[in-house]
């Protein structure tokens, strides 16, 4: 079903996508804080477009609702629930470790100095784990 | 309506009728997923190419026209990948050109992890799998009796029984109060969470069967199965990295094999491999770097049918030069007297011989100079994988469950009559340096 391009409407593979180009082209500047913010919202997105392959319910916009809407730190965790539910989740395991423990929407106001690259690079190797996930939900047919 | 079959002789048309635009996008990887629905992945830079991606469209709509349910809609229909990504793609199984096109290539995603089209290489200590498409063929009997013979001349034997869903070699040659109390369930399964030393040094019991060798036996399970079935699940799954990444269920079994070797040092392993064509039997023919995969048969038309899928499927994925040395067909349960033998022998030669010259010998063609290296053999060429070694039909043998029992009161001379030739043939292939 082809949702009217609006912004209003939600596109998790498309802003995932979006998120993490953008964000390495941040990284490849050096703009640590801002790529920082653009690694846990691909994964977000990434996730949540998983999510909804897995069954997740969301508005007539397409967006999450109740406990599912939540940013990447909390997302990491509320995945597992729906992917256990889903015939193919098995598929698509995260690692134990939340990459995105430390990360927080509210860090959009802090200080830049404040983003070490160590932050950083362990926000994008998460982002990586999420972005092979959705790769493989493409090959595969689930997204 | 096009159907699953109708899927690649399609693709191999429109993409003949598209050969100027498939070869300026190559490499062009067609990857079929889970649900058998098929899209096209190409480099990114044709994502930005609005001219491309206008003939790209026109050609989507064909595809989608030939391939019907097969096929997604147009504006779905591609997937965009950098050149490392495509790389990558490329070197992953199973993938296999599409027949008649050069740098087209075709993904077959399974939800199984195991890979028919993937041959693991050899390894130093001699593996033989023990396969059939069937059960009930005296396979495991078979392998149990070969493992008593061998050890019988003062080799040590590990034996390992990965059919899992059915197994028992292990009851056969231990008795009750000499089993470990894991077994490769149970190394799989605590694996997953790290936990393998729990288990690795109670799998393996020795049996008291041979007196000159050793005979090791590595159990499905131990001498208490515990939640079998809820365990038989998970033994498949992938195993998780820190990183994301993850180890596949064959990657996991060699593992365990090869941690089995450095612990117990044996001459030669044996391995009762599951029946059937499904992924477990997949890790075991092609995963655990088999020296010789011996094909049991029973003379009949299902037998060859059944053969034939899985020899077309090594053929069409490219694998069939690197397998195809390392089979023999093992003729099952021979009826036993000169004429009944003789007879049946004859045919079941003849018929795994019309099917490997169909699909895994060389073509012999008129303009081939002698002296050219290929893989072909006569019928009557024993040395030819086709030739069967025979397991005479004996009814002394006919119940595993009574095996330990019955190898200790059957003279040897008496096996040899019924498994001779086919421990001959194992003595030969694993111990002599030419074959190896």
């Amino acid at each position: 079903m082809t949702r009217e391009m609006s912004i209003k409407n939600a596109d998790f593979p498309d802003a995932h996508e979006r998120h993490w180009k953008d964000a390495e082209l941040l990284l490849d500047k050096k703009r640590l804080a801002n790529a920082d913010h653009l690694y846990g919202l691909s994964a977000e997105c990434g996730l949540k477009a998983l999510m909804q392959a897995f069954g997740m319910q969301v508005t007539s916009f397409g967006h999450p609702e109740g406990k599912d809407k939540v940013h990447v730190e909390r997302v990491w965790q509320r995945y597992e629930s729906y992917r256990w539910g889903h015939p193919f989740g098995v598929r698509y395991p995260l690692p134990l470790k939340n990459y995105f423990s430390d990360w927080d929407i509210n860090h959009r106001y802090s200080n830049r100095r404040a983003f070490s690259k160590e932050r950083v690079e362990s926000h994008r190797r998460g982002a990586i784990i999420v972005r092979r996930l959705v790769l493989r939900a493409k090959r595969e047919g689930l997204l | 309506m096009t159907i699953f079959d109708q899927i690649v002789p399609e693709l191999v048309r429109i993409c003949r009728e598209h050969a100027t635009l498939m070869e300026r996008v190559q490499p062009v990887i067609i990857n079929r997923d889970l649900n058998g629905r098929v899209r096209f992945v190409l480099n990114e830079r044709w994502e930005r190419d609005e001219k491309a991606r206008e003939e790209l469209s026109a050609f989507a709509k064909v595809a989608k026209d030939a391939l019907g349910p097969h096929a997604y809609p147009p504006e779905q229909a591609f997937i965009f990948e950098s050149d490392e990504e495509l790389k990558c793609l490329l070197s992953q199984s199973p993938v296999f050109p599409l027949p008649g096109h050069e740098g087209i290539f075709v993904i077959d995603r399974l939800p199984t992890e195991g890979d028919w089209g993937k041959i693991e290489p050899e390894t130093d200590v001699p593996r033989v799998v023990f396969f059939s498409i069937k059960g009930g063929v005296g396979r495991s009997t078979a392998l149990a009796a070969s493992a008593w013979a061998l050890a019988e001349e003062g080799r040590r034997v590990l034996m390992v029984d990965l059919d899992l869903e059915s197994p028992g070699l292990s009851t056969s040659l231990l008795p009750e109060d000499r089993r470990p109390r894991y077994g490769i369930t149970d190394w799989l399964v605590e694996e997953l969470v790290d936990n393998e030393g729990a288990v690795f040094n109670d799998m393996v019991a020795l049996s008291e069967l041979s007196q000159n060798g050793e005979i090791y036996v590595v159990p499905a399970y131990g001498s208490d199965p515990g939640e079998y079935v809820a365990k038989l699940a998970r033994v498949w799954m992938p195993k998780i990295t820190e990183d994301g990444g993850h180890t596949a269920w064959s990657a996991r079994l060699r593992s365990l094999l090869d941690a089995l070797e450095r612990r117990w040092k044996p001459d030669v392993v044996l391995i009762d491999s599951r029946s059937g064509i499904d992924e477990i039997a997949a890790a075991c023919v092609t995963d655990l770097g088999a020296m010789l995969i011996l094909l049991f048969a029973l003379e009949g038309d299902q037998t060859w049918s059944d053969y034939q899928i899985l020899f077309h499927y090594w053929k069409t994925r490219g694998a069939a030069e690197k397998i195809r040395e390392r089979l023999r067909v093992v003729a099952a349960m021979v009826p036993s007297g000169p004429k009944g033998g003789g007879e049946y022998l004859g045919r079941l030669r003849e018929r795994a011989w019309d099917l490997f010259c169909q699909e895994l010998y060389d073509r012999l063609e008129p303009e081939v100079l002698p002296g050219e290296d290929l893989f072909s053999f006569d019928l009557v060429d024993e040395s030819g994988p086709h030739y069967p070694w025979h397991v005479l039909w004996d009814d002394s043998f006919s119940a595993i469950q009574n095996l330990h029992g019955v190898l200790q009161e059957v003279d040897k001379a008496r096996v040899q009559t019924t498994f001779g030739p086919l421990v001959d043939g194992l003595k030969t292939w694993c111990f002599n340096d030419e074959n190896r």
